[in-house]
């Protein structure tokens, strides 16, 4: 069966700011959603606050994947059990080597979601299997190919001197690599030039397929062009206000955010 | 041996003992007894209002209950630990030109290649440099790199200094394999002097590797007195490295210092991790036209420990370079205190100095405090200084966590990281490989095993860290001063 990711009228809130207000989605494995809507919306918020970032606190409502309720979950039992997040922002960490983390990352979440160290009261980490380097380094150059990523890249610091089109690209290496079953992408599309965008779309659509659920988040139609979507959600003031099919983010291309602003809402601050 | 030495408690008596003791000619009983006199008459320094405190603590530590030297046993066997350790030495026994060992009082054992000797390359205990090569003994100790009335704990270390180790290389001798000295502490109540008087003639280089540690149980603490001078001659090179890897019933005080004639370059390596208490200064005296110097500087503090470090790059000749890098991880309750300074004396145009210190808080009750300190009296001058303390960043947690890591895990590798930058400078690959598996170790709350450690290095060594990509400078932080002739 496919799994499923689903949000069930999702409040959440920042530094008791409500930013969610009742967001209601099923994204499943084999879909492609595209989320559109204007800054400040609250898209981030959503894409974070599944990922499990502590940072953002949820006030009401329910998120499923595969069938169990996550929402008291770690972050990375989340990953293991085939969430992703492609970052809007992603975070640069000097002193470790793109490589190690990498390698790191693919065998945590070939592991599975059974968190490492919890039965382990001695707070050790449970011994884990290792991916010989020699294994892990041809699939890396694999993945690397595909998104024509310089070879110099693994020797590099997370993300750190990245340009903003490199970041962008590094994050759909990582999906690539650790293949999960759904994966939201934060605007991977602002900052990638236009033979990027090309090669960053081209390997999405590689990775297209049953297997794989998308939810990407874009200001942009272009992407929509080249990763076809099969469903289109708008958001405004934290709440999902439209769905519809492709043809929507074209209707929304044309004629802007202003007409589905619901009754109501304050003009957003920063459009 | 006399009733002075044999007690507790420091005493003119006790000076005059020991000078007596070791048979030492009428100026260096009278330079301990000046020492001693300034001892007597000079107040601790206490640091100022408002810092961690720790040098207020040092002051009030029980000196007069420590035995001020301990003879050495008689057959000149080494303790099993001593043995040990020197087995896992920084430096091993085929990589090494020199070997000097003390332990407590005494230096117990000098080694040297038979090549470097008829090089003129004098090693020895500061005890036969006194006899042997008196006069420069006389000329350059306690005299201008660290000089006896530099503050309270060096006079005390003037007035009751033994064992102590004395390296000459003649002028244009280059030494490619490191000399390792190794100073041991293994009695409680014990204070131990370590001098190190380094003189390198012109053009000469050597790599010399300090190692710090302690063998004994118990609470009953003991005191490490440690003062490092190095004399660099025109064009003249050393990298001196150091590990402090004391017990925790060690207290120590340590002053380091060189003296730069022109072109000469000395690089400091320095890792701190044990004892209870360390009160490390060190300081480069770019006297010499076109020296210059370069700090290394890495600390892990965790527990109840306490650290004062004070660097200082005095900058007094034409185009003297300096570079100072800190990076320290504080745990626990532990307290660290970082005093950079950076000094361009009036006239010292071109130079160029940089001072950075980065502090990892690890805990909600740990504290570290930093002040970069800049003093400029000349106008052609490129400097600048910056220190940072946070802690672990959530965001950064979170990215990791989001790939898959538990939250442990994600937390070692950014420390790991966050040190990496100033492990790639160090060129001494034992020591990088020591600190490393010692990150790992207090990362781990001590549960590190061997199949953890073998698995963590694999993971530093599958591809490495380009220097290059590294970013250790974060200067929206930083304080830039460039000043240049109109
Ligand atoms: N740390 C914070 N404190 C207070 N408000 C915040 C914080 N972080 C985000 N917000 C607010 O939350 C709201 C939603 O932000 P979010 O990043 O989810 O929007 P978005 O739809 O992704 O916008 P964009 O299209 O610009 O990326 C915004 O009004 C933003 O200002
Ligand atoms: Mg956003």
């Amino acid at each position: 069966m496919a799994s499923e990711l689903v949000i069930k009228n999702l409040h959440a809130s920042i530094e008791g700011k409500p930013i969610l207000r009742g967001v209601d989605l099923v994204v499943r494995q084999g879909e492609v959603h595209a989320l559109m809507g204007p800054n400040g919306s609250g898209k981030s918020t959503l894409a974070n606050v599944i990922m499990g970032n502590p940072k953002y606190e949820v006030t009401d409502g329910e998120i499923w994947f595969k069938g169990e309720n996550i929402l008291e979950y770690s972050p990375d039992r989340r990953a293991r059990m085939g969430l992703f997040l492609a970052f809007q922002y992603p975070m640069a960490i000097p002193g470790v080597s793109v490589a190690n983390f990498l390698r790191r990352a693919l065998e945590a979440v070939r592991e599975g979601p059974r968190p490492v160290g919890e039965e382990n009261p001695s707070g050790r980490p449970a011994p884990r299997k290792t991916i010989p380097p020699s294994e892990f380094r041809n699939l890396l150059r694999e993945k690397m190919k595909l998104l024509k990523v310089d070879n110099s890249f693994i020797n590099r610091s997370i993300n750190d001197g990245f340009s903003g089109g490199e970041k962008k690209r590094a994050e759909i290496l990582q999906m690539a690599l650790l293949e999960p079953e759904i994966a939201m992408m934060d605007e991977t599309d602002s900052g990638l030039d236009i033979d990027a965008l090309k090669i960053v779309s081209d390997s999405v659509n590689a990775l297209r397929g049953p297997k794989l659920g998308l939810l990407v988040i874009t200001h942009y139609q272009r992407i929509l062009n080249y990763i076809v979507p099969d469903f289109v959600h708008v958001m405004f003031d934290g709440r999902i206000v439209r769905s519809g099919g492709k043809e929507l983010a074209l209707e929304l291309e044309e004629k802007g955010y202003e007409w589905l602003r619901p009754e109501g809402s304050e003009v957003a601050v920063n459009d | 041996m006399t009733e002075a030495l044999a007690t507790t408690g420091f005493s003119r008596e006790a000076v005059i003992a020991l000078s007596r003791r070791k048979g030492e000619p009428e100026w260096m009983l009278q330079k301990r007894l000046q020492a001693w006199e300034i001892y007597e008459q000079t107040p601790a320094p206490l640091g100022r209002r408002g810092d961690l405190g720790t040098l207020q603590r040092l002051a009030r530590f029980h000196f007069q209950e420590l035995y001020p030297y301990l003879p050495a046993d008689g057959n000149g066997a080494l303790p099993a630990p001593i043995e040990e350790g020197l087995r896992d030495a920084l430096v091993g026994a085929s990589e090494r030109s020199g070997l000097v060992l003390q332990r407590n009082s005494s230096v117990v054992r000098v080694e040297l290649s038979e090549e470097l000797r008829s090089r003129g390359v004098i090693l020895t205990d500061l005890d036969t440099a006194v006899r042997e090569h008196g006069d420069l003994v006389q000329r350059y100790f306690m005299t201008q790199a660290v000089p006896l009335a530099t503050d309270k704990y060096t006079a005390l270390h003037a007035a009751f200094w033994s064992g102590g180790i004395f390296l000459y290389i003649p002028s244009g001798v280059e030494i490619e394999e490191p000399i390792l000295a190794q100073i041991w502490l293994d009695a409680p109540a014990a204070a131990a002097f370590a001098h190190t008087l380094i003189i390198a003639d012109e053009l000469s280089s050597a790599r010399y590797v300090e190692e710090y540690a302690s063998a004994f149980e118990g609470e009953q603490p003991s005191l490490l007195s440690a003062v490092v001078e190095v004399f660099t001659k025109n064009g003249a090179r050393i990298e001196y490295t150091s590990l402090q890897d004391l017990g925790r019933n060690v207290w120590s005080v340590m002053h380091k210092n060189s003296i730069h004639e022109a072109d000469s370059s000395v690089s400091w390596v320095m890792a701190d991790l044990g004892s209870r208490l360390t009160f490390s200064n060190i300081g480069s005296n770019l006297i010499g036209n076109g020296s210059a110097t370069e700090l290394v500087g890495v600390f892990f503090s965790d527990q109840d420990q306490r650290f004062v470090i004070k660097s200082l790059s005095n900058h007094v000749g034409l185009s003297t370079n300096a570079e100072t890098l800190v990076h320290g991880a504080l745990a626990d309750e532990s307290r660290v205190e970082f005093d950079g300074m950076i000094r361009v004396q009036p006239g010292a145009q071109q130079t160029a100095s940089f001072l950075s210190e980065h502090n990892l808080l690890l805990s909600k009750h740990c504290r570290a405090e930093a002040i970069p300190g800049l003093e400029i009296g000349a106008n052609e001058v490129s400097a600048s200084h910056g220190a940072t303390t946070g802690q672990v960043d959530e965001e950064q947690l979170f990215y990791l966590m989001a790939r898959g890591l538990p939250r442990d895990e994600a937390e070692r590798i950014i420390v790991q990281g966050f040190f990496e930058p100033v492990l790639q400078r160090i060129t001494l690959d034992s020591l990088r490989t020591r600190l490393r598996r010692n990150i790992v170790r207090r990362m781990r709350g001590g549960h590190e095993s061997e199949a953890d450690w073998i698995e963590a290095q694999e993971r530093w060594e599958i591809e490495g860290v380009d220097e290059g990509a590294v970013s250790f400078d974060r200067p929206s932080e930083e304080e830039e001063i460039r000043l240049l002739p109109e």
